[in-house]
This record gives C-alpha cells, structure tokens and sequence, in this order.
C-alpha cells in the first residue's frame, strides 16, 4: 500500500513539473498533460484520427506475423545449431556477431527489397525477434545437464524421448526467457520501420502527427502505442511465470 | 555353479580424447553368476566406469564383446540392466515420486500402475514423506536414494552401480551401504559395484575385482564367503582389508605416477 502511495507520488510530481514546465517554456513542444488528456480522448472517441482502429489492428498484425515467423525460424536455426555440434561450431559465431550489429542499418535494405508496405515491417521485426530466440535456444540447449540425457539414454530413452522429457523441460525456462526478449524486439522493430517509412500503422500515424506538428495528437499516439506494448509483454510475463513454475 | 549371467570376453575399449588417445580397458574377461553382488575396485581412471558403460551399453566396446543372459549388449537395455550413477542426475523438474517413475514412463507402463510401483518404493527408500519433494530440497544421501529407486523401480535383473556413494560423508555411506545390503538380501538382483572404498567394498561384497592402472585390466579376483552383516574389527575381515590394500597400493601408486 506504502508503496502503491509512494509510486503514486513520484507519478503526480513528474506530471507536476511537466506541467510547469511546458508552460514556462513552450506548451506546442513540450505538450503538458493538460493538453494531452484532451487530445488523447479525442484520439479514443476516434475524432482526432478516425482510422485509428484500422491502422492499430495493422500494426497488431504486422507484429503477430513478424513474430511468429521468428519464433519459427529462431526455434529451427538455434535446435539445428544447438544439436548438430559442427554446425554450431561453423555458424554459431557468425550469428553472435551478427546480432552485435545495431539492426537498424538494415532497415533501408529492407524497405528497397520489400517496399513501404507490411512486408518490410513485419521482415525488420522478425529480424530483431529471431536472433534473441535463436540465441537463447542455443544456450538453453547447452545448459542442460549432459548427465541428464546420459541417465535417459541409459534408461532406453530414444533421440525424440530424450528431446521431449529432458532437452525441453531443462532448457524452458531459457527458452521462455528468449521468447519474451524476441517478442519485445519484433513490437519494436515492427514500430519503429513505420516510423521510419510508411503509408499506414500507429507509427504512420505517429509520423503524421508529428509532422503537422499537432504534438498533443502525437503524444497521444505514443500514449496509446505503449499501451499496446505494455499489454503484450504483461502477457509474455504471465506465460513466463507459468513456464517457470512448470519447470520448478 | 549357476550359469554365468553377465559374460565379458576380452574386452577393450579406447577414447580419443584433445591430448590424444587413452586405452581405458584393454583385454577383460570376467563372468558374473546371477544373484551376486560384485564389487569392482581400483585407481582413478582405471576405466571401471568404462567398464559399467560397456555393461549398461552406453560404451561399445572396440575390442571383445559383452554378453547379458547369453545375448551380446547392443545398447542400453532397460529391460535387463538398471544403472545408478555417482551423478545422481535427477530430474530437477520431477518429483521424487516422478523421478522414480521415470523409467517406467519410457516403458509406457500406464500412469496410475507406475505410480503404485514408485510409491511401494519409497518406504524401503527412506523417502515417505518426500513423495512429493523436488531434488533440490532433499539431502546428497537422499538423492541419491531417489537414484537408486528410479533403478529399482524397472525391476531388472541387473542392477550396475557406479561409486553411488562416492559423493557422501562417510557415516552417510556406511548407513547407505548397510541400507543396500538389505535390499539387495532381500531380491535376487545382480549388482556389478564400483568403489574406491577398500571397506565398502569388504562389507558388501560377494566377490571384488581388483583393476589395475590404465589401461585397466583385470589383476586379481577376490571371493568373500563371509557371512552378512560383517564385523568389520574382525581379524579375518582386517587380514583380508590388508590383502586387498597391498594389491590396490601399488596400482593407485602407478596411477599417481601417471600424473592422474
């Protein structure tokens, strides 16, 4: 409860000096709340931006291909990886520095190779989704216990048995872990090549708000664009908590 | 004599490992007769373990082959032979009532039938009111149980032990290993034991096997007709410690020697 109230606290002083501040200084760039709960209503009762819905169910789904192609391709590349000694040796190294490389400088490949629709948004969200999943495949498979399967084997178990009753239970919670990081990285790859070059999604709409400069319409975007990120890593979190106790 | 049950007919095995090749058995022969209780004994790396993994048929063998009930191992064998490592390597995710039904889950022995079997185990185990602990929470002895159950549970004629107590304080081994010897009285089972403990290896054998350093081969063959429980002050059971001792020293010493 203290901390409830404590949290509440530091919440109301930040919009407090924001407040201040934007007035003081210039309230078109700075947008106080009082100027962004109003266009955020109007954004909600679809006034402000009438396309709303459509353009949040567009991005919702660029998000939903992006990751599932990466939580398909990040499983198949981190197991073959993982369970093939001499492939993992071979390519292993080449994939970790590839992830050191900031995704972004793609991205302008990518609108040339696949245009400003969907498509390129959807391939720079799998791209920053699938080398998290991949990785913690990788080490997910390399942490379980080698005497684990060493007992299997001995107790008749075949290559699919011990895969399914030791290589998953023992590698999950990793696992799980990569998947909540893949699906970040996709909502963020997903939002930010709108922003970057795009005809329709939120980060359209956040571009053309910004662009005509009506920054309270803007802020509101960005209020209800977190919002939905917000909700889908809650509910990564709660899938998380689930595997993890399966797994204790 | 009863026909031999386990028959090892020149074997030898070697590993190539990152500083070059080792021959961990070279030529063993060995006949184990169903019902004993069969220690092997000798330095570190004289390839008992080795020796374990070509019976379990978790090692093939390069040289000589293994034979169980007169049929050569071609691999692990659950129906025949259970293995309880010095590892333990329970399932950290299963219970101890799961970890024990493990092998039984492979044979697709139905859920409820296995639980019965797992559960009846856990009185003989030390473990009833652990049923439904995770590893983690239980003692190095305990786990250790829960291992040696998870054998038990498959119900196999043989049952091969490598150093199950190796990783326990020394009043916890002697308790397990009296606790073995019961279970073991109790059932007509075949255990192949491997040990460092010269005194386990005396209280609880019917025969101990001495290997020497690596490669290992067989060096001598010690039979023990000595009634259980053995009082281990007894003169007979120290001359025969002094025996033993005197053909291991000179092989561990030949094994220190090796830089092992």
């Amino acid at each position: 409860m203290r901390v409830a109230l404590a949290r509440a606290a530091i919440v109301a002083v930040v919009l407090l000096a924001w407040e201040i501040a934007a007035r003081v200084g210039s309230p078109l760039l700075y947008v106080p709340p009082s100027a962004a709960v109003p266009a955020l209503r109007d954004l909600l009762l679809l006034r402000s931006y009438p396309d709303l819905p459509e353009n949040l169910l567009i991005t919702t789904r660029e998000i939903v291909v992006a990751y599932g192609l990466a939580v398909a391709a990040g499983l198949a590349v981190g197991f073959a990886l993982g369970l093939y000694r001499t492939l993992g040796r071979v390519y292993g190294p080449m994939l970790a520095a590839l992830y050191a490389v900031p995704a972004v400088v793609w991205y302008p490949s990518l609108m040339l190779f696949f245009g400003l629709d969907a498509a390129s948004k959807i391939a720079f969200g799998f791209l920053l989704g699938f080398f998290p999943i991949t990785l913690a495949t990788l080490a997910g498979i390399r942490q379980v216990n080698p005497q684990l399967v060493t007992v299997a084997r001995a107790f008749g178990a075949r290559p699919a048995t011990v895969f399914v009753k030791v290589l998953v239970p023992g590698m999950l919670f990793t696992l799980v872990g990569g998947l909540r990081t893949g699906l970040a990285l996709s909502v963020v790859g997903v939002i930010v090549g709108e922003i970057l070059g795009s005809k329709a999604g939120m980060g359209a709409l956040i571009n053309h708000a910004y662009g005509l400069l009506r920054t309270a319409d803007y802020v509101a975007l960005v209020v209800v664009t977190l919002v939905v990120v917000v909700a889908t890593d809650a509910a990564a979190s709660l899938l998380e908590r689930r595997a993890r106790r399966w797994t204790e | 004599m009863a026909r031999p049950l386990i028959a090892i007919e020149g074997v030898g095995r070697r590993f190539v490992t990152s500083s070059g090749a080792v021959e961990a058995v070279r030529d063993v022969s060995l006949s184990v007769t169903e019902g004993e209780f069969c220690t092997i004994i000798g330095p570190s790396g004289c390839g008992k373990s080795t020796l374990l993994g070509l019976l379990g048929g978790l090692v093939v063998p390069d040289a000589g082959r293994v034979l169980i009930a007169g049929t050569a191992v071609r691999g692990p064998d659950p129906r025949s032979v259970a293995t309880v490592f010095q590892d333990p390597g329970l399932f950290p995710w299963r219970t101890v009532v799961e970890n024990i039904e493990f092998g039984l889950e492979l044979q697709g022995v139905d859920r409820q039938t296995r639980r019965r079997t797992a559960t009846d185990l856990l009185g003989p185990l030390g473990l009833r009111d652990f049923a439904a602990k995770y590893p983690r929470e239980l003692s190095g002895g305990m786990r250790q149980r829960v291992a040696i159950g998870r054998a038990l549970a498959i119900d196999t004629p043989i049952v091969l032990m490598d150093e199950p107590f190796g990783a326990l304080d020394e009043q916890t081994r002697m308790l397990m290993g009296e606790w073995l010897l019961e279970i073991w009285r109790r059932t007509t089972k075949t255990v192949i034991f491997v040990t460092h403990s010269l005194n386990e290896a005396l209280a609880l054998s019917t025969r101990v096997v001495v290997m020497t350093a690596r490669p290992g081969r067989i060096k001598s063959v010690l039979e023990l007709l000595q009634p259980y429980p053995r009082a281990m002050e007894s003169p007979e059971m120290v001359s025969l410690r002094a025996k033993l001792w005197s053909e291991i020293r000179e092989e561990s010493f030949r094994a220190m020697g090796d830089g092992a």
